[in-house]
């Protein structure tokens, strides 16, 4: 793992995944669209301000497409005839709403996954009692994924160098998938029976509390940015049902 | 939980994502990332697919953005009506599949239509947003239009999804299948 | 130490696997004891792995199956799931596979070995000395800060190994693990097992590998069949023609003593049994 650096990666994990949540609660109770605008313009540059450009970056990219088909979906009206096209500015306007949460939502989370250090969020769970086995599960699955993605690479691969046939329209390419997707579940059941058998040997179905190597530290400001999401959330709640 | 489970079930969430990619690789207008989902309903009971959805849906938001996250309900209802499959030997043959790929196809794209239409207004995956624009020019609500595109492209997606897991079910050997007792009944041998 | 409790009993047990006609293990009855290193030899499908299975609790339990008779590890029931929380982190438990048995979650090979007492919840300090110590032991030191994903197959099955080690276990129960090993892993391994039966432990290993066991091995139990076929210090049991009808296989120059034998006709009497089972031996009997 190479050190991470930024604010972002200095903070607790939990703090990171209060943010998220933050981003996600506000997006939805703030007034559109002035609101989620604004929310998704602060989400961006507080992202800027910490040194993620990349992240705002690719949630842009994420967001694209779906900015385009909201704003047909709701900005755009009329029949396939060009001429039959009208532009409706409540439309567009629920479309620009709907696309900075989205935004905001991304921002914020691949602000999380940039700065996201799998053995700093399972020491902090462990370290505050909470469920190790859901922690694991998590863990263990963004490790999986690359190595899944290889084998099935592999697997297409071979199974192409075999004379599959993988070209032949639509039902064809199902068809297909057989013959890929059955070698990787064996795979799969076979690895899971093994790590079944080591993980039980190596304690993690323990009914003991795990201890946490390097738990990342409690800070005040960790605990103050949560506080304060909080705080902005249950304000926001309250503000708009009284108003 | 137990070590069985904590090994399986990140092995069946890279599988929904290795799915997706080896979708992608072929070309094909499908998501299939369900696939793992409901191989381990059908091997190991709803509850471990049910997990296995959200991990799923956990796991790729944090690499796209949690703005996908709400669809983790859909996940779940997969794997819960996977799990009553299993129990009614839902993947014994290529029609029983068919058969239950088609109801579960329809309840998940009832449920994706709503989740699309209050929490993202309309959209979804690019593709089916497509759709969905292409039948409001056709005169429909865009509500109407919602619920057309979802249920079409689950049902088509989820009886795949129904038809490839029992396919790759009944292909694995004995001794594998020995080691789930779920697994018996979904094929009732 | 031998005349220490045993570290294993089997007392007439049979093991079958659901899918399988023949029961992999046959009225199994064995006692292992501790401060000893027991080789366990035989072919494909001889039992071998069933055995230290079924000694850790893991078969049936995850393999599916039936069991029938008595198994005690370390004096208690592996088979008990009361048992069974009593002897986890107690039995270095090691297969012939080693990327399936990483953690999964750990980031660097430190990690990797510090996860089986973190989830034990020892305390921090005892965890890193006895990480620390395991590295140290098998010369994984300068691997510390690695990523586990990225080490080659060999590396790996020494982590594996050591991450076992970690826990300081009564009761060693190792399949093939040094499958993947070059010469001087092979040899790390060797002196590893010798320096644990002498500390007390029992080591039960499984290997196909007679020119790595000889010399460290105190006892041989070659499987067939599910059934113990033959049981005997290393040298006799090897160097007698038994071995061959049981477990088709042998030390390298056994081996050619052998075929040497089958070549020659009329025998002669320097290529009859007991073969010589070492170099060494070899260079002496025909020079």
């Amino acid at each position: 793992m190479t050190p991470r650096a930024g604010l972002a990666a200095r903070a607790h994990p939990f703090t990171l995944f209060v943010v998220v949540a933050g981003a996600a609660a506000l997006a939805f109770i703030v007034p559109a669209p002035a609101g989620p605008l604004a929310l998704y313009a602060l989400t961006a540059v507080l992202a800027l301000i910490t040194g993620n450009a990349g992240a705002v970056a690719r949630a842009a990219l994420v967001c694209l497409p779906l900015w385009v088909l909201l704003a047909l979906l709701h900005g755009v009206g009329g029949s396939f005839d060009p001429r039959s096209l009208t532009v409706s500015r409540e439309g567009l306007a629920a479309a620009a709403a709907q696309g900075a949460r989205l935004g905001a939502v991304a921002t914020a989370s691949l602000v999380l996954f940039a700065a996201f250090d799998p053995s700093r969020f399972l020491d902090a769970v462990a370290e505050r009692g909470w469920s190790f086995h859901a922690a694991y599960l998590v863990v263990a699955t963004l490790q999986a994924a690359p190595r899944f993605r290889r084998r099935a690479a592999a697997i297409l691969e071979a199974q192409r160098a075999r004379g599959l046939r993988t070209g032949r329209g639509v039902a064809g390419r199902v068809r297909a998938l057989v013959p890929l997707t059955a070698p990787l579940v064996l795979g799969m059941l076979t690895e899971a029976d093994d790590r079944a058998m080591a993980l039980e040997m190596r304690g993690l179905g323990a009914r003991v509390a795990r201890t946490p190597l390097a738990p990342p530290p409690r800070r005040a400001g960790d605990r103050i940015a949560r506080w304060a999401i909080g705080a902005l959330v249950v304000a926001g709640i309250a503000w708009r049902l009284l108003a | 939980m137990s070590p069985r489970l904590l090994a399986l079930i990140p092995s069946a969430v890279a599988l929904n994502l290795a799915i997706g990619f080896v979708v992608n690789q072929l070309g094909l207008p499908l998501y299939l990332d369900t696939v793992g989902t409901v191989i381990a309903s059908a091997l190991a009971g709803p509850v471990a697919g049910a997990i296995t959805g959200i991990v799923s849906q956990t796991v790729r938001s944090l690499y796209e953005g949690f703005i996908w996250f709400p669809f983790a309900a859909v996940q779940v209802l997969i794997a819960l009506l996977a799990g009553f499959a299993a129990l009614r030997g839902g993947f014994r043959s290529v029609p029983r599949s068919l058969a239950w790929g088609l109801v579960v196809g329809a309840l998940a794209g009832a449920l994706s239509a709503v989740i699309s239409w209050f929490v993202f207004k309309g959209v979804t995956a690019t593709g089916v947003t497509a759709v969905t624009i292409l039948l409001t020019r056709l005169g429909l609500t865009t509500p109407q239009a919602v619920t057309v595109s979802s249920l079409g492209t689950d049902l088509l997606d989820k009886t795949i999804v129904f038809l490839l897991a029992g396919a790759v079910l009944r292909a694995l050997p004995e001794r594998v299948l020995g080691r789930y007792p779920w697994a018996r009944r979904a094929l009732a041998r | 130490m031998n005349d220490a409790a045993p570290a294993l009993v089997f007392d007439g047990v049979t093991l079958r696997y659901s899918a399988a006609h023949t029961p992999a293990l046959a009225d199994i009855s064995l006692t292992i004891r501790s401060g000893e290193v027991t080789w366990l030899y035989g072919a494909l499908g001889a039992g071998c792995t069933s055995l230290l299975l079924a000694a850790a609790g893991l078969a049936p339990g995850h393999t599916g199956g039936e069991l029938s008779g008595s198994v005690r590890a370390l004096g208690i029931d592996p088979h008990d799931p009361r048992g069974r929380a009593g002897l986890v982190g107690r039995i270095g438990f090691v297969t012939a596979v080693p990327a399936s048995q990483l953690s999964g979650v750990a980031a660097t090979v430190r990690e990797e070995v510090a996860f089986a007492p973190a989830n034990l919840g020892w305390p921090v300090g005892r965890i890193e000395a006895a990480a620390a110590a395991a590295l140290e032991r098998f010369g994984l030191t300068r691997l510390a800060e690695r990523d586990p994903a990225h080490l080659s197959g060999g590396e790996l099955q020494r982590v594996i190994v050591a991450s076992m080690l970690a826990l300081g276990p009564a009761l060693w129960l190792l399949d093939e693990p040094a499958s993947a090993l070059d010469r001087a892993g092979r040899e790390s391994l060797r002196s590893l097992l010798a320096a644990e039966a002498g500390r007390g432990a029992a080591v039960v290993i499984a290997s196909e590998d007679a020119d790595t066991m000889l010399g460290v091995a105190d006892r041989i139990v070659v499987l067939d069949g599910g059934r113990v076929a033959l049981d005997g210090p290393p040298a006799s049991v090897l160097a007698g023609p038994a071995v061959w009808q049981h477990a088709g296989g042998s030390t390298a120059i056994a081996a050619l003593a052998r075929s040497a034998a089958g070549l020659a006709e009329p025998v002669p009497a320097a290529l009859l049994p007991p073969y010589p089972l070492t170099a060494d031996e070899g260079v002496a009997r025909w020079s």
